[in-house]
């Protein structure tokens, strides 16, 4: 365990953490290990946000090793709708998380492993850190067909993608992180990337989709715990670091001042859903009503997260006049998410008269709205 | 890879201005393209042009070369109050997301529409089409921190080595 005040001054103090495999009065040698206890994914991007902004990293170098219980993380200008099925992850208890660098969407689980390559601005070079990680993988598996292609992925076999890349460039500091999947549940991460949801337009980054396979479907010896061992004496070797590993708890505030206010944010629906650029939906829903089948069109624009322009149009006298405006108006300035949905669709069921048909066909309604979001 | 390589000729170097006439204040007419202002530069890459109190906001050629085709843009809301150095978006690109800091204290007025359908005009136009933000300039003097294109032009030289 890092004592608190020794990890805070090593990353912030120009303190100099020679190996003794440290060149003779190199300062280039600096840096640190850092595995995260936790599992949670909002905590632990928050400390990769606390690194960037707090370490000084002008001559030293992090690296941090880190594990998700099961959660999607969705790239910084992406859209979550256009991405996964949202249902299916509120249905099984997975986290959505939305990273600060770019890139398309993951799904993590204990079966994958995260890495982050701190450096300064000027020493990123995600390359260099790709061929680290295929060093570790062929130090564990020499005969292991893996390789770098030219979009920062690694590839399996020559097909089968095992890590994704994402980067961040800030002011002075810089990240690269990548996934590496060694037993992931992959028949849970297809379903979980696919998205349901139709009509949606937007100037979004979208994922690029690509097959995966697992390391340890290859070679059992290849498990997560070997792989973290393997990348970290790789990165002490490269960078002449102490290829000592020092763990650090996210939770606590004071090895990581400020951590707590870093987790809630992310957390928040406002980040996760609300920093979706700009969409639009246009699609149409069949309901089935008694012996016949309506045609329902809904539109709608959605800005920040929120429905800027709503319009659902339902075949005439199906339902009374207005009442669809009505349901419109109401969405108009919500939150795009069923939840909202819900409470709108209660708090007119309330005002309503004793009309069970009425009543039924709205519930109807309201339901396939919500399926949308 | 340079501007050249997706066959759109880099912008033409500007020749310095020189004073036509002593004690004359110099404009500079055979600059093409370029407002009245003349262009200021921050070390982190990006430029800020003044004309009539409007200071137009954009990153460098430097800058657009070393991040690759822009995917998406992530600019502020008309009427956002920045302060110098302050994050005002980001600029996604093949390599990374890239945070943008405002050169200037002021208020956005406009922002770059085209960017959202077209965002690789910060590659292909960055001094002109591909400009980011519009924003009033609250303090005239920060203008003098920044640097001029020669300056700049200086700057970069000595940071590629």
């Amino acid at each position: 365990m890092a004592l608190p005040w020794a990890l805070r001054s090593c990353l912030q103090r120009p303190c100099v953490l020679r190996s003794r495999r440290a060149p003779l009065g190199g300062a280039a040698g600096a840096g640190l290990i850092l595995q995260s206890l936790s599992d949670d994914v909002y905590q632990n991007l928050a400390v990769e946000d606390w690194i960037h902004e707090q370490a000084s990293l002008e001559n030293r170098q992090v690296l941090f090793l880190w594990r998700n219980a099961p959660a999607v993380v969705v790239g910084r200008h992406q859209n979550p709708w256009q991405e996964c099925d949202l249902g299916l992850l509120r249905q099984k208890g997975i986290k959505l998380a939305r990273r600060r660098s770019g890139g398309g969407a993951v799904y993590h689980d204990l079966g994958n492993i995260n890495l982050t390559f701190f450096t300064s601005r000027k020493r990123y070079e995600r390359m260099d850190n790709l061929e680290l990680v295929v060093r570790a993988l062929r130090a564990l598996s020499p005969r292991l067909d893996v390789r770098v292609t030219d979009r920062y992925d690694i590839v399996l076999g020559g097909r089968y993608k095992i890590s994704g890349t994402a980067a961040k460039l800030g002011r002075t500091a810089a990240y690269h992180h990548c996934t590496l999947l060694c037993g992931a549940d992959k028949s849970l991460l297809s379903a979980v990337l696919k998205s349901p949801y139709q009509g949606l337009r937007s100037n979004a980054t979208a994922s690029v989709p690509s097959a995966v396979r697992n390391l340890l479907e290859e070679d059992p010896a290849l498990t997560c715990e070997r792989l973290l061992e393997a990348v970290a004496e790789e990165y002490a070797a490269r960078h002449h670091v102490d290829r000592h590993v020092t763990l650090i708890n996210p939770a606590d505030e004071a090895v990581l001042p400020g951590i707590h206010r870093k987790t809630k944010e992310l957390q928040t629906w406002e980040w996760v859903y609300g920093k979706t650029p700009k969409f639009s939906v246009s699609t149409y829903f069949d309901l089935t009503y008694e012996d016949s089948v309506l045609q329902v069109k809904v539109d709608m624009e959605v800005k920040h997260g929120k429905i800027e322009v709503c319009n659902i149009d339902v075949p005439e006298q199906w339902l009374p006049p207005g009442l669809c405006q009505e349901l419109a108006k109401s969405l108009t300035g919500s939150r795009f998410c069923p939840d909202e949905v819900t409470v709108l669709a209660s708090a007119w069921l309330r005002t309503c008269p004793r009309d069970d048909e009425l009543r039924h066909k709205w519930n109807l309604l309201c339901e396939n709205v919500r399926m949308l979001m | 890879p340079s501007a050249a390589s997706w066959g759109v000729p880099a912008p033409p170097r500007q020749a310095p201005c020189t004073r036509a006439y002593p004690g004359v204040p110099f404009s500079c007419p055979l600059r093409t393209g370029a407002p009245r202002g003349s262009r200021k530069f921050t070390d982190k890459h990006e430029w800020i042009s003044v004309d009539n109190g409007i200071g137009t906001v954009g990153i460098s050629n430097f800058a657009q070369e070393a991040l690759g085709d822009v995917v998406y843009c992530s600019l502020p809301e008309v009427g956002t109050k920045l302060n110098k150095h302050d994050e005002f978006g980001a600029l996604e690109s093949v390599k990374a997301a890239s945070e943008l800091y405002s050169p200037l204290t002021g208020e956005v007025t406009e922002i770059n529409a085209a960017l959202a359908e077209n965002p690789g005009l910060v590659n292909k136009s960055c001094y002109q089409d591909g400009w980011l933000i519009k924003m009033t300039v609250e303090n005239p003097t920060e203008l003098d921190e920044l640097m001029s294109e020669d300056a700049y032009e200086k700057y970069i030289k000595s940071i590629e080595e």
